[in-house]
């Protein structure tokens, strides 16, 4: 049996004997741990990333519509909801108006944004808990403890449709039962509040007339996006769930990447504490190589003995590194060991999600970035003289 | 086995910033197949270059050199290395001993260099340890043996592959009369029992004049001692 190259014959007995050397193993040790360190701090980093942007996803599209389309002023709303109901995967479509609108409880007035609808309550009003939603006003949680309202209530609605009187243009105000919550959470930024579109007639002066269309999942609502166009005037404009959030998306991947970046110097750090380490082991054994030479070792086989001691070193502390990290993350999530103040956050700790196509990655770039240096820094023995070295 | 020498006109010098060191000035060479050739010369006059030249270790700047029919002219490092591997052996002054591994890993390094497969050249290994009366010290590391014993090892390593050429460059130069003498025979018994063609640099005119040939080499060139 032909054995295999001399670099893979002969680094497995290098690794071992650096351990003898204070200097070189020094130097290894500190080339490994350093990768390691860098590629758990970045499993961890993109994990803890990942979780919580996971969680604010999940919270977030609870209160986006799955797709929106804003038509142009003045069309006939009916015959356009007819037309997109008729759409291959439209499972539910209403019509929404928004208007802006103030209530008023117990001598408190709140400015609020008024959703009216069709039909039913729209989506993005989760965890609603009514007994009879059509009854009247739906709205978050925490509004309704701050005006002390509970279902059954009265509250009164001033609308921004005002009624000329003698006395000028006053305000119209409408006395409305509260007829449930919704799960405001604290990713809310204003009070929003919901009611049917029978109830709010008169009282309110909507912006353009919107569509809500509901289909089966996030995933089947962005192709849907294009059918829909199709059937629609010029003018109208259709949003998916991914537009309606696209900020908040790219500030959350922006973020990852600069997290990538700043973690990644960690590695490249060690990765020339790798370098300085491979020059060190080949000026230690540059006589050796120069024995090796003479035996009939080609140079450039002597460069791949480094580039591979160096692999060796730096691939076995990423991969230590990956498993440190994932554990680590796997653990943080599991037991909810890290806390958040729940007054600030929209959780009481902070979630990780190992993501193990990231791991691959991170570990992908940590080796290939480790390779290069090893390459680099063997390049001395690649080039070398025998005649010179073992002259030394 | 063995192969012949021949160089022609070998020039080589070494430039060390401005000043150049002409070391071989037109050196001419022509060993017969099987011979046992010494080369004497003072230090510094180029006798290391000259074996490093002949083994394909190092470069001659302009002339002639072919072993075993072959020219080295022209060979890129790859070629030069597969030509050492396969044809030349090496012993040093100072034995070169690799010294991660035991004596009989060593001894087998050349074959592991040629990938050839290990368990027959093991077996050779063994065989050669035992011929040079380290048997027992097979499995010793090059820091726990003693000059001679290592040198024994290094001429093991040398002949394993049963190279047709074997350079060595001064291989008793660091060790005491006895032991020098005991390498010094061995060396004989092995290379005249192999047939090898051998160059062997050495000061000591005791031992130059029990080769078939003496070269001396002076002013960068090679002059006939005695044949
Ligand atoms: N890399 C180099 N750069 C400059 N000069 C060199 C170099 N290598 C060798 N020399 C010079 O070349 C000359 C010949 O060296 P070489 O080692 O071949 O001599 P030698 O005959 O083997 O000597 P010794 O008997 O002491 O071993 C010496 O003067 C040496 O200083
Ligand atoms: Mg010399």
């Amino acid at each position: 049996m032909r054995p295999p190259p001399l670099a893979w014959q002969l680094a497995p007995r290098f690794v071992k004997s650096t351990r003898r050397d204070a200097a070189t193993s020094f130097l290894s040790a500190v080339a490994a741990a350093g990768i390691a360190l860098g590629v758990a701090a970045l499993v961890l980093a993109l994990s803890a990333l990942a979780g919580l942007q996971r969680a604010l996803r999940a919270e977030i599209l609870d209160r986006t519509p799955q797709l929106e389309i804003e038509l142009p002023a003045g069309s006939d709303t009916g015959e356009l909801l007819r037309a997109v109901e008729k759409v291959e995967g439209v499972r539910f479509a209403q019509a929404l108006a928004r208007s802006r609108g103030w209530l008023v409880a117990g001598g408190t007035a709140r400015e609020v944004e008024v959703v009216a609808y069709a039909d039913r309550l729209p989506r993005s009003f989760p965890g609603a808990r009514t007994e009879e939603a059509g009854a009247g006003l739906v709205l978050g949680e925490e509004l309704a403890d701050d005006l002390r309202v509970r279902p059954g209530d009265r509250v009164e609605l001033v609308g921004t449709r005002p009624t000329l009187t003698p006395l000028g243009p006053q305000p119209r105000i409408r006395a409305l039962p509260v007829a449930g919550t919704f799960h405001s959470g604290r990713t809310e930024r204003g009070d929003r509040v919901a009611l049917p579109l029978a109830l709010a007639d008169g009282l309110l002066r909507p912006g353009p007339p919107v569509l809500e269309v509901a289909t089966g999942s996030l995933e089947e609502a962005l192709p849907l996006a294009g059918r829909l166009r199709e059937v629609l005037p010029a003018g109208s404009a259709v949003r998916t769930w991914q537009d309606l959030n696209r900020p908040l998306f790219f500030a959350l991947h922006l973020e990852r990447a600069v997290m990538f970046a700043a973690v990644s110097l960690i590695v490249v750090v060690a990765a020339l504490v790798l370098v300085a380490d491979l020059a060190l082991l080949q000026a230690s054994r540059w006589r050796e190589l120069g024995a090796l030479a003479a035996m009939g070792a080609a140079p450039r086989e002597l460069g791949r003995l480094f580039t591979l001691l160096g692999v060796i070193v730096g691939g076995g502390g990423a991969a230590a590194g990956a498993c440190v990290g994932a554990v680590a993350a796997l653990l943080l999530d599991r037991f909810r060991l890290v806390r958040l103040p729940s007054q600030v956050y929209f959780l009481d700790y902070l979630p990780f999600a190992v993501e193990w196509r990231e791991v691959g990655a991170v570990l992908g770039v940590a080796v290939a970035f480790t390779a290069a240096c090893s390459l680099w820094g063997a390049r001395r023995s690649s080039e070398m003289q025998p005649a010179e070295a073992l002259r030394r | 086995m063995s192969v012949e020498v021949r160089a022609r006109a070998l020039t080589k010098s070494y430039r060390d910033g401005e000043r150049s060191v002409e070391v071989l000035r037109g050196v001419g060479l022509d060993v017969a197949p099987g011979e046992l050739v010494a080369i004497e010369g003072p230090s510094g006059s180029g006798k290391s270059t000259l074996l490093h030249v002949v083994g394909g270790l190092d470069r001659p700047d302009a002339g002639e050199l072919a072993v075993g029919g072959r020219s080295l002219v022209g060979l890129d490092p790859a070629e030069l290395a597969r030509f050492r591997s396969r044809t030349v052996g090496f012993v040093f002054q100072f034995y070169q001993l690799l010294a991660d591994f035991t004596a009989a890993e060593n001894v087998l390094m050349p074959a592991r260099i040629a990938r050839l497969p290990l368990g027959p050249w093991r077996r050779r290994a063994a065989e050669l340890l035992a011929a040079v009366g380290l048997a027992d010290r097979a499995a010793h590391f090059p820091g726990q043996l003693s000059g001679g014993e290592q040198q024994r090892v290094a001429l093991c390593r040398a002949l394993l592959l049963e190279p047709p050429l074997l350079l060595a460059d001064e291989p008793t130069g660091n060790l005491d009369p006895a032991s020098g003498e005991q390498v010094f025979a061995l060396l004989l018994d092995l290379v005249r029992a192999q047939g090898t063609t051998c160059l062997l640099v050495t000061h000591n005119p005791e031992m130059a004049r029990r080769c078939a040939r003496v070269l001396a080499l002076q002013n960068g060139v090679l002059n006939e001692l005695s044949r």
